[in-house]
């Protein structure tokens, strides 16, 4: 039996969009399930293209921008019932991952709108201007035996981490799946200090996932490595059902 | 403390460019908008800019007050960087390193090398590659925009004439941009590398580059439009044309009634820009904008008035 294409949608008011169409059209050439599924990637801009999303990747950009313009179309209130309600996978990288959070610092005068879905406050900025944006190696477990012997090559751009797990009963409607770090950024001096059996310092938190809800620090879509892309496309074929 | 944080001793130069370029890709389908004041970039960032660039006078004004416009005020610079979390850009004169090294001191996000200013090399541009901090510069054409990638640029603009409320500049130049790319791809289709060196030679450009925006079909790096912006129907129509987001400078706050009508501009322009195929939007946003700024039509220009030209 053939099934109906997954339908993955990159949300397209502002930012790298592109960037993730191409990639994620790469990584699913690498997708194999027994029932022979087929994707489709488009860009979503109004309330009925995101209705028609099985899935969603919030790109990075200007978080701000991207907050004002959801807003001004009509399509906050849509995407937290995609994330919240409906429980569709999605991943926010960046500006993206901002706005997954359920609170976020250093944010401009009065604040900004947030989607949520993701039990963490997030640090706006927090390296300082694009002077401190930088590439750095990741071990990132989460990718398999690949992620152990090929870091992956993050691209921080004024870059959010997490600063803050919210634990359950701080924010309402908590129950259900915990928070997971998946990938953890360590300056220089705390991985060399790691290595010499120092005890391990927490560094700062760049991957998080909980439940369906996916977000990343970095951008992987500003790299040609597919391999994020092609976890995340698994496990969007898991959580809808397919290929088991 | 801060310092010890970046590895940017691992970075190599490929990161280093992919780190400039990245941010203006993050930047893609926003506007740039200029500001003065904190004030007027607290009402940029309110209406959805993606970024601010700081100045001391808009264009339209450093065109009526004539003399030498240089770089802005680093006081005025930093006050913005207070107000305000999204980008700041800031101008430096086309050729001034030195300008470069203060704004890249000053922290500002990126610096546009502009001949908005008045140059102050008539021979080179800045060697942007020795920089950290991301440039992005101005192109009429295709030649003088890989001039500039080839100095270090990690952004493009197409110049239209900055301050004077007229598009028929910019939409020129893009129109040249895209012009010279599809004459690079058909080159490169039917004569292949010898024929890409030889319009690399009639056009100034580097032949590396010029062969990567062939066989791309666009310029290597992100650009935006620049100069002439006045309503969300210009932003839109530079949108249509392929730029991948705009730089408004007078257009927002020259000839404002209040701070509410130049938010309103602002916001109305963010809107045109983020739904430049969906006519409804562009009614609702026409219609918020309001009276756009009076202008001044560049037929009227003489050719040393002409800012564009500026740029080697």
């Amino acid at each position: 039996m053939v099934n109906k294409p997954i339908a993955v949608g990159v949300l397209a008011l502002q930012g790298g969009v592109v960037e993730h169409l191409n990639l994620l059209r790469k990584a699913s050439a690498h997708i194999q399930s027994a029932d022979n599924l087929q994707f489709t990637f488009n860009e979503v801009r109004t309330p009925p293209q995101l209705a028609q999303c099985d899935a969603l990747i919030l790109p990075g950009g200007e978080s701000t921008t991207m907050a004002i313009v959801a807003s001004r179309l009509g399509l906050l209130e849509p995407l937290r019932t995609f994330v919240k309600v409906q429980h569709k996978p999605v991943w926010g990288t960046c500006a993206g991952l901002v706005m997954l959070a359920e609170e976020a610092a250093a944010t401009k005068q009065g604040g900004q709108e947030l989607i949520g879905g993701l039990n963490v406050r997030v640090l706006r900025n927090r390296y300082g201007t694009q002077m401190q944006s930088f590439v750095a190696g990741l071990d990132l477990s989460f990718l398999g035996d690949s992620g152990k012997d090929d870091p992956f090559r993050a691209v921080f751009i004024r870059a959010p981490i997490v600063e803050k797990i919210i634990t359950e009963g701080e924010v309402d409607g908590s129950k259900g799946s915990k928070v997971e770090v998946l990938g953890v950024f360590r300056a220089e001096g705390q991985q060399a200090r790691l290595e010499q059996g120092g005890e391990a310092e927490k560094g700062d938190i760049v991957a998080v996932r909980q439940g369906n809800v996916f977000g990343t620090s970095f951008h992987p879509e500003l790299t040609n490595d597919i391999r994020i892309h092609v976890w995340w496309l698994r496990q969007v074929v898991d959580a809808l059902g397919h290929g088991k | 403390m801060a310092t010890n944080l970046h590895p940017t001793t691992n970075g190599t130069t490929n990161d280093d460019f992919t780190v400039k370029a990245g941010l203006a890709q993050m930047l893609k389908g926003g506007v740039i908008m200029d500001v003065t004041t904190a004030a007027e970039a607290r009402i940029a960032e309110e209406a959805g800019a993606v970024a601010v660039m700081a100045l001391e006078r808009i264009p339209s004004d450093i065109r009526k007050m004539g003399g030498v416009a240089r770089m802005s005020n680093p006081e005025m610079i930093q006050d913005i960087q207070k107000a305000v979390t999204i980008p700041v850009m800031a101008k430096a004169r086309i050729g001034h390193v030195v300008e470069c090294q203060i704004l890249e001191a000053l922290d500002v996000d990126y610096i546009d090398e502009s001949e908005v200013l008045t140059p102050a090399d008539d021979q080179f541009h800045v060697q942007k590659s020795d920089f950290k901090i991301p440039f992005v510069c101005g192109c009429r054409n295709l030649g003088e925009a890989l001039r500039r990638i080839k100095e270090g640029a990690a952004m493009i603009r197409t110049k239209g004439e900055a301050g004077t409320g007229d598009i028929v500049e910019a939409v020129k130049h893009i129109r040249t941009v895209n012009a010279d790319i599809a004459r690079a791809k058909a080159a490169l289709a039917a004569g292949g590398d010898l024929a890409i060196s030889a319009l690399a030679r009639e056009i100034g450009a580097d032949v590396a580059l010029l062969k990567q925006t062939a066989e791309l079909g666009r310029l290597p790096v992100v650009n935006f439009a620049a100069g002439g912006v006045a309503t969300p129907a210009d932003a839109a129509l530079m949108m249509h044309l392929g730029c991948d987001g705009v730089f408004v400078g007078s257009g927002i706050f020259k000839d404002a009634e209040t701070p509410e009508h130049a938010a309103k501009r602002a916001r109305a322009i963010v809107k045109a820009t983020a739904q430049y195929t969906d006519g409804k939007a562009l009614i609702a946003a026409s219609i918020e904008h309001g009276e756009a700024m009076r202008g001044i039509s560049n037929a009227g220009l003489k050719p040393e008035e002409k800012m564009a030209g500026r740029g080697w």
